[in-house]
């Protein structure tokens, strides 16, 4: 169990920058994951912590060590592979003891070793098959077995579940994150997937084109989007650029046409003045029909464009003007086309963002 | 600049930098400084650097001939009637312009042949297509200097043809005798259409058919579709296969040999890589006794194969040969026929199948009868197979060959495995170059190599271990892991192609070094196309030719099969007879037969592979 830090990496190929400045500290056992489109650099990084990539400039540690330069087979990490990398010519039992091998325990270590291990990930009695006859699903564990049974000081994983099917994902998830909690383990994990990176993250880094957009806590970088591209990356919202009227304190009204919307800063340290231009992140999950104190949210009333049916809400488009918001609303609630409708949504729920080097996150 | 020093520190591990040694280490001392030496030595004249010995060569007359005799058919009257003489006292341009013209022409022909059959093989569907599929590719099974010996005794003016056509059936008014270079260029057409073949046939059935179905669609159909669509797309892979026919009819000497064999003396002769390996074989007893203009010649002909060979590489990667092809990833167009289409498909089928394969048959029935002695075989007998065993200098040159072609498979593998690693694994400069020697040795004539190890070992190894005239069997070990190294080092190299990077990754992840990532993960994974590359090499190794009998001139204890083979069809040594050579044919094509078959079962795949 280690402290990971990166100081100031970056890394090229040939005009690509694939990995662009980035300075991180990841904790002591933290469950820390980087998230983004794919093409980001979230793969390069995890291998440049692992040694297979050498940045061209910045520092890595391992708690106080620098192992910048030290090869990847030094660097005790348990890597699982985006294609997991089994070796086919080898059983089970063969490609999970390979680490052990390499690291000269005895035979009946191995053996223990291994067993505990495929307990662990639940794949007692697969020890002689060959990868070849395994389901996607037993091959995954068995590189995470193969990754885990070293006992490595930190354990990367390259969208392990990106292979498997929907329901098989969703099961391996909630088991990795227990494994982990078990383990204690300090944990790099790389997904391109919103959804997984806020369930099973202690932490997330939101990357675009090699830089770390935002880095926080899931609640942290799901409420408090501190820019255009986490907000837009992080699920769907509406995007309404406007004016700013009023900074009243913590709160910053912006104006489109006739309508307000009042909303907050995501940081302390941003700063808005009158007039600038500015974006408020609306998120339709966080909208109500009715609500509690109506005067600490914005009300909008306007007319129902179209429904849709998801499932286990309805959304609506509200057009209000020359803008539309999307607002979701209970399964019940099904207003007919072109009728009146009021929503509210509390301020502390509207982000508002400078419009400035704002770029809107193109993928998903 | 500092970051790329430590990039390279990082990448020399250990094994790199072993592998790094043996590679260059033997392309060094066994392909580039012999070839180098002798290249200079042909520059140098009187100790200066001078064009002499190319400007003696030109003004002598016979390089090129002023007059070129261009009239090539006569019709002679003798007493046993009148006989079409093709070829010999014409055509004949001189040495340089008749290689040229041998080759350009041997290139076009076996090209039209190996396109027209490629393209009827992979895209109709009639009866018998298996039976033609095996038969089109006997030509590769190498039978050197037999296979036109055979053309000899078929073509003669007692030969085969005419005691058929003329003596018996009479359909013929008068004898046909084929000699010269027309005869080198029919004997080297059919043994190297199967090269073009081969390239076509996997590219036409690579082409993925949605893209002819699309032409179709826009209104292209038959020859149209063909010339649009198809030709272009296979264009490369048949350009490859041309070139490479070029440079292996220019670097031949089994067809001269064989033809010298069996007519005696004549135009034949006169090309570029007989002419120097005649030079030598005079030459016998000191390397002074051979004329510097000799030297000349081997760059000249030098030259024009690395200019076709890095013509062609800049236009295919010769990367997809001796390569797997991965036949039919999707299902090929194929058509049937129906009576009006089958008839024209049969005819040339049947008499290319026939015309390329009666040299192989043709030495199977010299080994077992006692057709090398009479004008029709006439009895069975095993006593030629027997002699392989019982003739103490048959068997010997059958162990040299096998001891030299062992010794030579196991450096191939060492070196061809280590290029390949290197050029498809590390990041270092000069891995280009690495590349393109372990391919190279593909375009650089035999004879070329025999010369610049003679000249070189000669020079400065005298008296040691590598002195050609006292060890010649030594420097053959060498040349055949130099010349044959390209099957090894490109099936390998398509093995570590198909291995995904991650999976070493990943042995490195867990703690092993590169060493032991080699071993354990990479090697392992490839070990089929390891076996099947060295078997290949093994018996291509075994039928080598121009190193084998230009060098064991000087020490004939040392001869491997080849070189005794060309004894008996060619020298005047009554070492043996025709029919031995026949046997040792008949040996050299169970070899290939089964080692094909044993890499094609292991690799579970069509392996294309390079005959000579
Ligand atoms: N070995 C490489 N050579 C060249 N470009 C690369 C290499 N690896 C990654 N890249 C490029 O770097 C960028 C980041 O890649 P990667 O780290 O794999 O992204 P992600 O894992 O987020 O999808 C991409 O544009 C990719 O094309
Ligand atoms: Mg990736």
């Amino acid at each position: 169990m280690v402290v990971v830090r990166l100081k100031n990496v970056s890394k090229r190929f040939g005009k690509v920058v694939a990995v662009d400045d980035v300075t991180l500290e990841i904790k002591e056992g933290e469950f820390f994951t980087f998230l983004g489109p794919s093409g980001c650099g979230k793969t390069t990084t995890l291998r440049i912590i692992a040694g297979l990539e050498y940045p061209d400039k910045g520092r890595i540690f391992f708690d106080d060590e620098d192992v910048t330069d030290v090869p990847p087979y030094k660097r005790n990490t348990g890597m699982v592979f985006q294609n997991y990398a089994l070796w086919p010519h080898m059983t089970v039992f063969e490609n999970i003891s390979y680490g052990l091998k390499i690291r000269g325990y005895s035979k009946h270590e191995i053996k223990k070793k291994v067993d505990e291990v495929l307990e662990l990930v639940q794949l007692k009695g697969l020890e002689n098959r060959y990868p070849t006859q395994l389901s996607g699903g037993q091959q995954q564990r068995v590189a995470l077995a193969r990754a885990l049974v070293i006992e490595p000081k930190v354990l990367l994983l390259d969208e392990p579940l990106s292979n498997l099917d929907a329901r098989l994902r969703v099961e391996m998830r909630e088991e990795l994150k227990r494994l982990q909690k078990e383990l204690k383990i300090t944990t790099i994990y790389v997904t391109h997937d919103q959804e997984e990176a806020l369930v099973i993250s202690d932490r997330i880094a939101v990357m675009r084109q090699g830089r770390i957009m935002q880095v926080g806590e899931p609640d942290e970088v799901y409420r408090r989007p501190k820019n255009l591209f986490v907000a837009t990356f992080l699920g769907r919202c509406s995007l309404i650029e406007g004016k700013v009227v009023d900074v009243d304190k913590d709160l910053v009204t912006i104006a489109i046409d006739h309508i307000r919307i009042k909303g907050v800063l995501p940081d302390k340290d941003m700063k808005l003045r009158k007039g600038e231009e500015a974006y408020a992140v609306l998120k339709p999950e966080d909208f109500a029909l009715r609500i509690d104190d109506p005067s600490k949210a914005n009300e909008f009333t306007g007319t129902v464009e179209w429904l849709f049916f998801v499932g286990p809400f309805n959304q609506i488009r509200l057009g209000l003007g020359r803008i539309s918001i999307l607002v979701n609303v209970e399964p019940w609630f099904t207003p007919s086309l072109k009728s009146k409708v009021t929503v509210y949504i509390p301020y502390e729920y509207v982000i508002i963002l400078p419009k400035k080097e704002q770029e809107v996150c193109q993928e998903t | 600049m500092n970051l790329n020093i430590k990039l390279i520190k990082r990448e020399l591990d250990p094994l790199t930098v072993t592998q790094l040694i043996i590679v260059g280490l033997i392309l060094g001392a066994f392909l580039v400084l012999p070839v180098s030496f002798m290249i200079l030595r042909a520059f140098f004249h009187k100790g200066s650097l001078s064009l002499y010995y190319f400007e003696s060569l030109v003004a002598g007359g016979d390089f090129i001939k002023t007059k070129p005799e261009t009239s090539w058919i006569e019709l002679v009257r003798t007493p046993q009637g009148e006989i079409l003489i093709i070829g010999r006292k014409g055509p004949d341009f001189g040495i340089f312009l008749n290689t040229l013209f041998v080759s350009t022409m041997v290139m076009i022909f076996a090209t039209t042949l190996g396109v027209l059959a490629a393209f009827i093989m992979a895209r109709y569907e009639f009866p018998g297509k298996n039976f033609f599929k095996v038969i089109l590719l006997i030509p590769m099974l190498a039978t050197p200097f037999v296979n036109a010996f055979v053309l000899g005794k078929v073509l003669a003016v007692n030969g085969l043809v005419n005691y058929l056509l003329y003596e018996t059936l009479k359909i013929l008014p008068f004898k046909i005798w084929v000699t010269g270079l027309p005869a080198l260029i029919l004997i080297q057409t059919l043994s190297l259409y199967p090269i073009v073949y081969l390239n076509a046939y996997s590219s036409f059935i690579n082409i993925d058919p949605s893209l002819e179905e699309q032409a179709e669609n826009l209104g292209a159909k038959g020859l149209k579709l063909f010339l649009t669509i198809t030709l272009p797309l296979a264009l490369p892979g048949i350009s490859a296969g041309a070139a490479l026919v070029f440079i292996f009819s220019m670097e031949d000497l089994g067809a001269p040999i064989g033809l010298s064999g069996a007519f005696g003396s004549g135009l034949h002769e006169k090309i570029l890589s007989f002419r120097i390996y005649d030079e030598f074989r005079k030459g016998i007893g000191s390397i002074e006794q051979v004329h510097a203009s000799t030297y000349a010649m081997a760059v000249v002909m030098l030259i024009i194969a690395l200019a076709i060979f890095l013509l062609i590489k800049k236009y295919v990667t010769l990367k997809s040969y001796a390569m797997l092809s991965k036949g039919g990833r999707w299902k090929p167009r194929v058509r049937r026929l129906g009576v009006k289409g089958l008839v024209p498909i049969y005819v040339f089928l049947i008499i290319l199948a026939l015309s390329a394969s009666f040299p192989q048959f043709g030495v199977v029935v010299l080994a077992f009868t006692d057709w090398a002695m009479s004008k029709l075989p006439s009895k069975v007998t095993l006593e030629h197979i027997s002699a392989l065993l019982v003739n103490r200098e048959v068997f010997r040159a059958i162990l040299n060959s096998l001891i030299y072609s062992s010794v030579a498979t196991l450096i191939m593998l060492l070196v061809g495995t280590s290029a390949a690693y290197v050029v498809a694994r590390r990041k270092i400069p000069g891995r280009d170059l690495i590349d393109a020697l372990s391919t190279l040795p593909i375009a650089i004539p035999g004879i070329i190599v025999a010369v610049g190890y003679l000249l070189f070992f000669a020079t400065y190894f005298s008296q040691t271990p590598l002195d050609p005239f006292f060890n010649p069997g030594l420097l053959l070990i060498f040349s055949y892991s130099v010349r044959r190294l390209p099957f090894t080092a490109r099936t390998v190299f398509a093995g570590f192609q198909q291995v995904h990077e991650s999976l070493e990754e990943a042995a490195l992840n867990l703690g092993a070094d590169r060493a032991k990532v080699f071993f354990t993960i990479a090697l392992p994974l490839i070990i089929s196309n390891v076996i099947s590359g060295g078997i290949l090499s093994f018996v291509y190794s075994m039928n080598e030719v121009s190193t084998s009998i230009t060098l064991s001139n000087l020490n004939p204890n040392q001869g491997p099969i080849t070189f005794y083979m060309s004894q008996v069809i060619y020298a005047s040594a009554a070492v043996g007879t025709v029919s031995v050579a026949a046997a040792l044919g008949v040996l050299l094509i169970v070899a290939q037969i089964l080692a094909i078959s044993v890499s094609n079962y292991i690799l579970k795949q069509r392996v294309a592979f390079l005959g000579v």
